[in-house]
C-alpha cells in the first residue's frame, strides 16, 4: 500500500509549495510598516517555571532561645540583610557578606519561648513580670558566663519536663512572634528578594528528633492570627498537622511543613506506627502526612540523609556527611532503625505502602537547608559560619571539638563539630520570586536539594522523549508538554513503552565542574521486597565503565596544603537523554537525579589553611557536593 | 519700778539711746512686756521656734515618705497593664491585688533607695540608660519621617537604593574559554544570525536562560557569573555582540533593551526608604544624644596600664 500513500505525499506537498506562499504573501500585507521598532516577549502565554531560585529554609536567628541565650545577637533585620547581600557584623565581631545574595529566605526560630532572649536583653516588662522570666534575666544580666549557663539549663529543663514557663502569659509569644512577621514584611521584596514567614516546631522525644518548619505562603495580616504550636502543646505530628488545618480554616491561608533530620530521629522519622499510640500507619495517615508535609530537608549542617552506605552498599557515594551515632537523647543508634531514617529507603517503603494501602505516606520532595543558629545563612565550604555562635571561624579548638550530640549517650556515641556540613540549599523551579510562586513550587514538589552549591539541574520524564528533544531551545516547554517536572507522577505506560528521562545540569557559576549525573532508581518487585539502582548516565571526559560496571572516579584537584581546587578536571555542563532499560510496567517505581562535582576542599581544610590548625583526620579534607532532585514517580494504575 | 538689773549696768556712753526712740515707750519703759521683748532667753525661743517648724516640715517630708497613695488614675494605669497580657480587664479581686502588689513594691523599693541600695547596682543603671535612651529616640524625632526627611534621606545614601541597571536580552553560548574550534564556532554563528537564523538553534543549549526579559543585572550576574552582567551593561543595544564571558564561558549577546541605573523616585521606593531611614533612625537618635551629654561631662580615666603586648 506504500504507493498510493507516497502519491498523496506528493500531491500533498506539491499543493503545500503552492498554497503556502499565497497564504504567506497575504500575512505579509498584514505586516506592520518596517520603520517602527517593536518590542514584544515571545512568550506571552507562557506560564511554566523558567528559573531555579536559590534559598535557605531554616535558618534561627536570636530569637531562638537556643541561639539568642548562647551568644547570637543577630535578630531578623541582620539575617535578612545577610541573606540579601549586605556587608553584616557577626555575633563574634567578624565582618561577613555573601558574594551571591539568596533569593528567599525562611526564618524559622523555634516556638518555645520565642523571643525571651530578646527580651532578657531589652529588660523587657513583659518578660519582668513573670516570676520564672526575671529569675533567668537577672541571671543572664548579673554578666559573666556561669549565669548564662545556669538560666540556659533552666530553660532546657522547661523544655525536658514540657512545663512552658510563660503559659500564663500568653502575650508574650504573641509580642514576639509579630515581631518577626513584621520584620518578613518589612524585608519581603517580591521579585528580587521573598522572605517567606515561618518558625520551627521542636519536637524532642527522650531526645529523638521530629522537628518540623512550618512554612506560611501568607503575610502578617493571616500568620498574625495564631502564635507558633509548640513542642509544649504536643509532641505528635499529628497534632502539628491538626493545628495546620484549624489555621487554614480560621485564616483562608495556607501551610506546609518539612521535617528534617530523620538521622537524629532514631528510627523515628519515617516510622511504621504512629508516635502516641503505635497503631500501624493507615491510609488517612498516609494522606495527611503528605497533604501536610510535601516536602523533606534531606542535607543540612547536621548530616546528610539521602543514603546510608550500609542500606545502599553499592553506591560509592552514598556516605557522604553521615551522622549515625544516635540522636540528642542517651540511646546509641542500631542498625535497625536506619531504614526508618534515610530518604532514599523510605521512598523505597514508600511504594510498597502505596501497594498496600492506596496511598505513599513516603512521597515527599527533597531540599536542604542550613539550620544555621547564627543569623547567618552560609552554606559554601568557603564561608562556613557554624552552627551556632560558639562556632563561628576561629583557630580556637571548640570549633572542632565541639560535642553536638550525643552528650548523655556512652562513649563513641558523640558526634563533633567537626563532623558538621557546610550545607545546604533549596532550589525551586517557578516563574517568579514571590511568596505565592515560592510556596506553590514547594507545595507541587518541584525542588530540589543541593549540599550548598548552586548546582542547577532539571529533569522531565515521559514515554514520548527522543534524545531530540535534550538539544531543543524550547526544552522545557516540550518536558512540560510531553512529560512531568520532577515531583511528578507517570501512569500506566503505553504498551511497550518505557519511561525516559530528558536532564539537563550546569555548574554553579561561580563554582566547580561537574563529575557526573546519575539516576536512582527504586522499585517494588511482585514479591513485595524492594530493590534499588544507581545508574550513571552523563559524565564528563572520556572515561568509560569498567569491568564492574562502576565508572572510573573524575580525580581531584584539591591542594590540601593550600585549600584549592581546579576546573580543570570535569565539565560546566552536562545533559542525557535516559531510558529506563529495565522498565516493568507493573511495578511501583520512582527516579530521582543526583549530579556529582568534582572534589572540592572541605571547610575543615579550609580551616587549617587559614587559622593553620590541625587537620582532623577522621573527615574527608575534600567532599563532592551534589544536588538531588525530587523524585518522578511512577504507577502501574491510571 | 523694779530694782535695777545687777548684771547689767546701764548702757555704756556709746550706745546711749536717744530719747525720742523711747517716746512711744513713754510710760511704759518699764511694762514687763518691753523687759521680755528684751530677753535673750525670749530670743533664743524665738529662734528655736523658728527653727523647729522650718525642719518640721521636712518631718511632714518624712511621712511623705511614709505615705503611699493609689488613686483612681494609678489603679487604671495597673488596670490597663493587666488588660494588655490577659485580654480583658481585671475582676474586683484581681485589682485588689494589683494594688496590693502595686503598694509592697513601693514600699520595698522606698527602703531600698533610702538605704542607697540602687546606687551601684549594674542591673538598674543599664535599666536607666535604656529609659533614657528611649526618651532621646523621642526626641529626635518622635513622627515619622515626612516626605522632606525621606527624599534628604534618598539623595544622602544613593548606593542603598540604587536600582541595578534593568536589560532584556537574548543569549547564544558557543563554549568554554580556550575550547577547540571556539573561533569558528563563533564565526558560523555570526553567519548564521546574518542570515536570519532562529538564535535558539545555535549555540550549544544549557540550563542558562536564552531569554531574559526586564531583569536587573545584578541578577543576571548571579545566574551567569563572572563579568556577564557588568558586559550587558556596556554592549550595543539591538545588535548580536561576541564574544562576552560568563563564567561558564563564551556568548553572543543581544540586548534589545536597557534601563540604565538610577535612584528611583520617592514614590517608587518610599517603603524601602523609610525602612532604612527607621533603621538608621535609632541609632543616629542615641549617637546624637550621647554626643550631646558627653560633651557636658569631664571623664577621667585613673588607671594603670596593663602592660600586655598586641599579638
Amino acid at each position: 500500500m506504500q504507493k498510493p500513500s507516497v502519491l498523496l505525499a506528493a500531491i500533498a506537498s506539491a499543493v503545500a509549495l503552492v498554497v503556502v506562499p499565497m497564504i504567506s504573501a497575504r500575512a505579509d500585507d498584514d505586516r506592520p510598516p518596517p520603520d517602527r521598532v517593536i518590542t514584544y516577549s515571545p512568550y506571552p502565554e507562557k506560564n511554566f517555571p523558567n528559573r531555579v531560585y536559590f534559598g535557605d529554609t531554616h535558618l534561627h536567628t536570636s530569637y531562638s532561645t537556643d541561639a539568642g541565650m548562647i551568644g547570637n545577637r543577630l535578630g531578623p533585620d541582620e539575617a535578612y540583610r545577610f541573606a540579601r547581600g549586605e556587608a553584616v557584623t557577626s555575633s563574634t565581631g567578624l565582618k561577613t557578606k555573601l558574594a551571591r545574595p539568596l533569593d528567599f529566605l525562611v526564618i524559622s526560630d523555634h516556638a518555645e519561648n520565642l523571643g525571651l532572649a530578646t527580651a532578657i536583653v531589652e529588660s523587657s516588662p513583659d518578660l519582668l513580670s513573670n516570676p520564672w522570666g526575671k529569675e533567668q534575666h537577672d541571671l543572664v544580666r548579673q554578666g559573666g558566663r556561669d549565669g548564662a549557663i545556669q538560666a540556659y539549663d533552666n530553660w532546657m529543663a522547661k523544655m525536658n519536663a514540657r512545663t512552658d514557663p510563660f503559659a500564663s502569659n500568653p502575650g508574650f509569644a504573641r509580642t514576639m512572634w509579630n515581631r518577626l512577621t513584621a520584620a518578613a514584611e518589612q524585608y519581603n521584596e517580591p521579585g528580587r528578594f521573598t522572605a517567606l514567614i515561618g518558625f520551627e516546631w521542636t519536637s524532642m522525644v527522650f531526645g529523638n528528633n521530629l522537628h518540623r518548619n512550618v512554612v506560611f505562603r501568607d503575610g502578617k495580616d493571616r500568620a498574625d492570627q495564631i502564635v507558633p504550636f509548640s513542642q509544649y502543646d504536643s509532641l505528635d505530628p499529628e497534632d502539628l498537622w491538626k493545628w495546620m488545618a484549624a489555621y487554614e480554616q480560621k485564616t483562608g491561608g495556607k501551610l506546609l511543613a518539612i521535617p528534617h533530620n530523620g538521622n537524629l530521629s532514631n528510627g523515628l522519622m519515617f516510622d511504621d506506627v504512629t508516635l502516641m499510640t503505635k497503631k500501624a500507619i493507615d491510609r488517612d495517615y498516609a494522606e495527611r502526612r503528605m497533604k501536610w508535609e510535601p516536602l523533606y530537608e534531606v542535607t543540612q549542617i547536621k548530616g546528610d540523609g539521602e543514603a546510608h552506605p550500609s542500606l545502599s552498599p553499592t553506591d560509592e557515594f552514598a556516605d557522604f556527611e553521615t551522622w549515625d551515632r544516635g540522636s540528642f537523647g542517651p540511646e546509641p543508634k542500631t542498625k535497625a532503625m536506619l531504614p526508618r531514617e534515610y530518604a532514599r529507603e523510605a521512598f523505597k517503603r514508600g511504594l510498597a505502602y502505596e501497594v498496600k494501602l492506596g496511598a505513599n505516606p513516603f512521597k515527599f520532595g527533597m531540599i536542604g537547608s542550613t539550620d544555621s543558629h547564627t543569623s547567618l545563612a552560609t552554606t559554601q565550604e568557603d564561608n562556613f559560619f557554624g552552627k551556632v555562635v560558639l562556632q563561628e571561624p576561629t583557630a580556637d579548638p571548640i570549633r572542632f571539638e565541639e560535642v553536638i550530640t550525643g552528650r548523655y549517650a556512652p562513649k563513641g556515641s558523640q558526634i563533633y563539630a567537626r563532623e558538621a556540613s557546610a550545607s545546604g540549599l533549596a532550589a525551586v523551579w517557578s516563574r517568579e520570586n514571590t511568596r505565592e510562586a515560592l510556596w506553590d513550587a514547594m507545595a507541587r514538589k518541584e525542588v530540589y536539594a543541593t549540599t550548598g552549591t548552586r548546582l542547577m539541574v532539571r529533569v522531565f520524564g515521559g514515554f514520548d522523549f527522543t534524545a531530540k528533544d535534550l538539544d531543543r531551545s524550547d526544552f522545557a516547554e516540550q518536558g512540560y508538554r510531553k512529560g512531568v517536572p520532577m515531583g511528578g507522577d507517570l501512569k500506566a505506560a503505553p504498551a511497550g513503552k518505557a519511561p525516559s528521562f530528558l536532564i539537563r545540569a550546569v555548574r554553579d557559576p561561580d563554582g566547580a565542574n561537574l563529575d557526573r549525573v546519575q539516576v536512582v532508581k527504586g522499585w517494588l518487585d511482585a514479591t513485595g521486597k524492594t530493590h534499588e539502582k544507581v545508574y550513571d548516565v552523563a559524565w564528563s571526559g572520556g572515561r568509560k565503565p569498567g569491568k564492574d560496571g562502576k565508572l572510573p572516579p573524575v580525580g581531584n584537584t584539591v591542594s590540601v596544603k593550600e585549600a584549592t581546587y581546579t576546573n580543570g578536571i570535569g565539565t560546566p555542563y552536562l545533559a542525557a537523554h535516559w531510558k529506563d532499560p529495565k522498565f516493568d510496567p507493573k511495578q511501583q517505581a520512582f527516579y530521582y537525579v543526583r549530579v556529582i562535582e568534582i572534589p572540592t576542599p572541605r571547610w575543615t581544610t579550609y580551616d587549617a589553611k587559614v587559622f593553620g590548625v590541625k587537620l582532623p583526620t577522621d573527615v574527608p579534607a575534600s567532599i563532592q557536593e551534589r544536588a538531588y532532585t525530587t523524585p518522578i514517580w511512577y504507577g502501574p494504575g491510571s | 519700778m523694779g530694782s535695777p538689773r545687777t548684771d547689767w549696768n546701764g548702757p555704756s556712753e556709746a550706745a546711749k539711746i536717744q530719747p525720742t526712740q523711747h517716746v512711744s515707750e513713754g510710760p511704759e519703759q518699764c511694762s514687763p512686756l518691753r523687759r521680755l521683748a528684751r530677753e535673750p532667753l525670749l530670743h533664743f525661743l524665738l529662734i528655736g521656734i523658728a527653727l523647729f517648724l522650718y525642719f518640721g516640715r521636712s518631718a511632714s517630708d518624712d511621712s511623705e515618705a511614709t505615705r503611699i497613695v493609689v488613686d483612681q488614675a494609678q489603679a487604671e494605669v495597673l488596670a490597663q497593664q493587666f488588660e494588655t497580657t490577659w485580654h480583658r480587664p481585671p475582676t474586683d479581686q484581681e485589682r485588689a491585688g494589683l494594688i496590693e502588689t502595686y503598694v509592697h513594691d513601693e514600699i520595698l523599693y522606698r527602703e531600698g533607695r533610702s538605704l542607697g541600695l540602687d546606687r551601684d547596682d549594674p542591673v538598674i543603671k543599664r535599666r536607666v540608660r535604656q529609659k533614657i535612651e528611649v526618651i532621646a529616640e523621642e526626641i529626635v524625632s518622635r513622627e515619622s519621617p515626612g516626605d522632606a526627611e525621606l527624599a534628604a534621606y534618598l539623595q544622602a545614601n544613593p548606593a542603598a537604593f540604587k536600582r541595578p541597571t534593568i536589560v532584556s536580552f537574548e543569549q547564544i553560548f558557543l563554549g568554554p574559554e580556550g575550547s577547540g574550534g571556539l573561533e569558528r564556532r563563533l564565526a558560523d554563528a555570526r553567519r548564521a544570525l546574518e542570515r536570519g537564523a532562529d538564535p535558539g538553534s545555535l549555540g550549544q543549549p544549557t540550563l542558562l536562560p536564552s531569554r531574559e526579559d526586564s531583569v536587573g543585572v545584578d541578577l543576571v550576574a548571579k545566574r551567569f557569573g563572572g563579568q556577564f552582567g557588568a558586559q550587558l551593561e556596556t554592549v550595543p543595544l539591538g545588535q548580536w555582540t561576541g564574544p562576552v564571558v560568563s563564567s561558564f564561558g563564551v556568548h553572543l549577546v543581544l540586548v534589545h533593551e536597557r534601563v540604565p541605573t538610577a535612584l528611583p523616585s520617592l514614590e517608587e521606593a518610599r517603603p524601602l526608604i523609610a525602612r532604612e531611614w527607621e533603621s538608621g533612625r535609632r541609632k543616629r537618635a542615641l549617637e546624637e544624644n550621647y554626643r550631646r551629654l558627653r560633651q557636658e561631662y569631664r571623664v577621667v580615666i585613673d588607671t594603670t596600664p596593663t602592660g600586655s603586648a598586641q599579638k
